[in-house]
């Protein structure tokens, strides 16, 4: 039973990763209904990034985050400028091809940046060391970073919530033809949903390259958190963050129960496995919109 | 296909109905190019039958993409693995049971075939890009069984395959007898992907990637048709896969990565969709480039300096994928589009259109 809930507050720490990754799905998800699997990718770019400002260019912490931050929202424009929006409109096959591409472009770009080499930050940037709770250990660096994805969603929601840009947006997750009449540029709403997204996904690769080390194994990550897009719904935050965190604790859990039974990667496998289930028994996830097509 | 015929040009019976090829111009390119491949290998050495005999699998492995993506319209990302399946299909039956190739070759096909229907169950309730989920699922599901099921795959180290054995005395230990079997079941293959399009589950394909809820009005049969679409398109996968792994008399899990599927979609893309030329023309450009990849490497290394090995593996990754982003969004026809309209301008040549 300590076992058990150990996995459970230990998958909850780790899934506020996942559940951060897939906002930045669905962020592009809603918006212009291309699914970017290219966001996988922009982990490993930010990552590598923030390896050059910290130990090649022995920049301060918080200059390499701005930094990073800075080229995530450069490398979000340029991506929806360059290849999305061209493709505006194409049957549904075109755009999944080219997020798929993109991933491996980026992916490539990674390895070029880094030699191929798994690097680390030296020095972490969040605190080290654990916090005692009776049987529970707690690793500071992984609290402090599921307490920042919490923060950056927070601030997300209320970016949606509360500001001009933010309720266009939500004009056009609704129908892009409606938010077009009522004045919304939707082509300035989906550069804004790609540079958040981008934002978010280079962030939470620097958090992960501190905690798995900067290396080109980063994207499995961003491809397990396509299972907890899908296992929230694609169109609903509330959603891919549950699953989110449901992932990171699926993990956890599998950790403890099926990998002595095992061999291999079963912590990669299980959130595969998940999908799979989901797909069969409720395909349009937790929250997700069932659409009635008609002729 | 009756849309690309020049206007005017009727069938007046079922036997002109029937033909895959009306004028005898074409039917005489078709006979060259066909008795020109068999001739290659007399002009090449082994560097050129290197390059022909994996054009020829991936032709095969294309074709049924093409059926699965093109024709039926559900979106693959686990070609790659379902090739693979066809790979260790028949490295383990050799290995374990010690059967001959030619026993083998129709499992290659069927049990990705099975394979394929399984994971295309989820196929009929959703469609796009929920399938694209279910399918790079399989993909990871197919490649953690390999890589795990030690005792039986041999796990990350691969295993060896055999060529076929002799058959009317012909000995296919040699490059150029294997090719020129590979050859000929890829002629059959095309054939008959050729002959699908126009039978009436052929027809069925194309109604439902063009509107799959007007397909259902019609009468058409939407869970069998895309179960269908799945089986035969990994059926195709799987020889493709016996083939091109018996050619090299090794099979490895590094050959189908996720890369590998998406480069299958990608070149699909760039030979065009729903037509058995852009399938080939995808494998063809495919295969060149790799080749060109592979030539540019030493450049990398130049410019690189010592990362050579990372620097050539991400030059492939950005050439490959720059090339076809640029074709998504410049020519999302692909080659098979523009060659019509060469033929076209050719046809009507005094006149633009």
């Amino acid at each position: 039973m300590e076992e058990t809930t150990k996995s459970i507050v230990l998958g909850l720490c780790s899934g506020g990763i996942y559940a951060l990754l897939a906002v930045s799905y669905v962020v592009i998800y809603k918006s212009t209904r291309v699914f970017p699997f290219s966001q996988a990718a922009v982990l490993i770019i930010g990552a590598y990034f923030m390896w050059f400002c910290l130990i090649v260019w022995h920049l301060p912490i918080w200059l390499g985050f701005l930094m990073t931050c800075a080229v995530g929202a450069i490398l979000g424009m340029a991506i929806e400028r360059a290849f999305m929006r061209p493709l505006v409109g194409q049957p549904i096959l075109a755009p999944i091809v080219v997020t798929l591409c993109l991933m491996l472009l980026l992916r490539g770009i990674g390895i070029l940046m880094g030699k191929g080499n798994i690097e680390g930050f030296g020095e972490s940037f969040l605190p080290v060391g654990a916090w005692k709770f009776g049987f529970l250990h707690l690793p500071k660096i992984q609290v402090y970073g599921f307490i920042l994805c919490m923060v950056l969603i927070a601030a997300l929601m209320l970016f949606y919530a509360k500001t001009r840009a933010g309720l266009g947006m939500r004009v056009v997750h609704e129908d892009h033809v409606v938010a077009q009449n009522l004045g919304v540029n939707v082509k300035r709403i989906f550069q804004y949903s790609w540079v958040i997204s981008c934002i978010i996904a280079v962030i939470v690769g620097m958090l992960l390259g501190n905690i798995q080390g900067v290396g080109l194994s980063l994207d499995l990550n961003g491809l397990i958190a396509i299972a907890a897009v899908l296992f929230g719904g694609l169109e609903s935050f509330a959603g891919a963050i549950i699953a989110g965190l449901a992932i990171g604790i699926l993990q956890m859990l599998t950790i403890q129960f099926i990998a002595p039974l095992l061999p291999g990667e079963t912590t990669m496998m299980a959130p595969f496995v998940f999908l799979l289930l989901i797909l069969f028994i409720k395909p349009y996830g937790l929250f997700g919109l069932v659409r009635i097509e008609r002729l | 296909m009756n849309i690309n015929r020049p206007c005017g040009t009727f069938d007046r019976n079922y036997f002109q109905a029937k033909e895959l090829y009306r004028t005898p111009l074409r039917k005489t390119l078709l006979a060259l190019l066909v008795v020109g491949m068999y001739l290659l290998p007399l002009t090449m050495g082994d560097y050129g039958l290197s390059l022909l005999i994996p054009i020829c699998a991936f032709t095969i492995g294309m074709l049924g993409l093409q059926i699965i993506t093109g024709y039926c319209g559900q979106i693959s990302l686990g070609h790659a693995a379902f090739m693979g399946v066809g790979m260790y299909t028949v490295g383990i039956l050799q290995r374990h049971f010690g059967f001959s190739f030619w026993f083998c070759l129709p499992l290659a096909g069927l049990i990705p075939m099975f394979l394929g229907m399984m994971f295309g169950v989820p196929a009929l309730r959703i469609k796009g890009l929920y399938l694209a989920f279910a399918t790079l699922a399989a993909h990871f599901v197919i490649v953690y069984v390999i890589n795990n099921w030690r005792s039986v795959t041999n796990g990350t180290e691969g295993m060896w395959m055999k060529r076929p054995d002799v058959l009317f005395g012909i000995d296919f230990k040699s490059d150029r007898n294997y090719y020129f079997l590979v050859l000929s079941i890829t002629i059959i293959m095309t054939y008959l992907a050729t002959n699908l399009a126009r039978t009436k589950l052929g027809r069925s394909f194309v109604a439902v990637r063009d509107n799959d809820i007007a397909a259902e009005v019609m009468g058409i049969n939407i869970a069998y048709t895309k179960i269908m679409a799945f089986g035969i398109g990994c059926f195709y996968a799987g020889i493709a896969g016996a083939l091109g792994g018996a050619y090299y008399e090794y099979v490895n899990i590094a050959w189908f990565r996720l890369e590998d599927s998406i480069w299958y979609l990608g070149f699909l893309v760039v030979g065009g969709f729903g037509s058995i030329f852009g399938a080939i023309a995808g494998a063809v450009v495919w295969k060149i480039m790799d080749e060109l990849s592979t030539l540019v490497t030493p450049l990398a290394e130049m410019f690189l300096g010592g990362a050579a090995f990372y620097a050539s593996a991400a030059f492939s990754l950005v050439f490959y994928s720059l090339i076809i982003v640029i074709f998504l969004v410049f020519e999302p026809r692909g080659i098979a589009h523009r060659w019509e309209i060469v033929k076209r301008s050719y046809r009507l040549h005094p006149f633009p259109y």
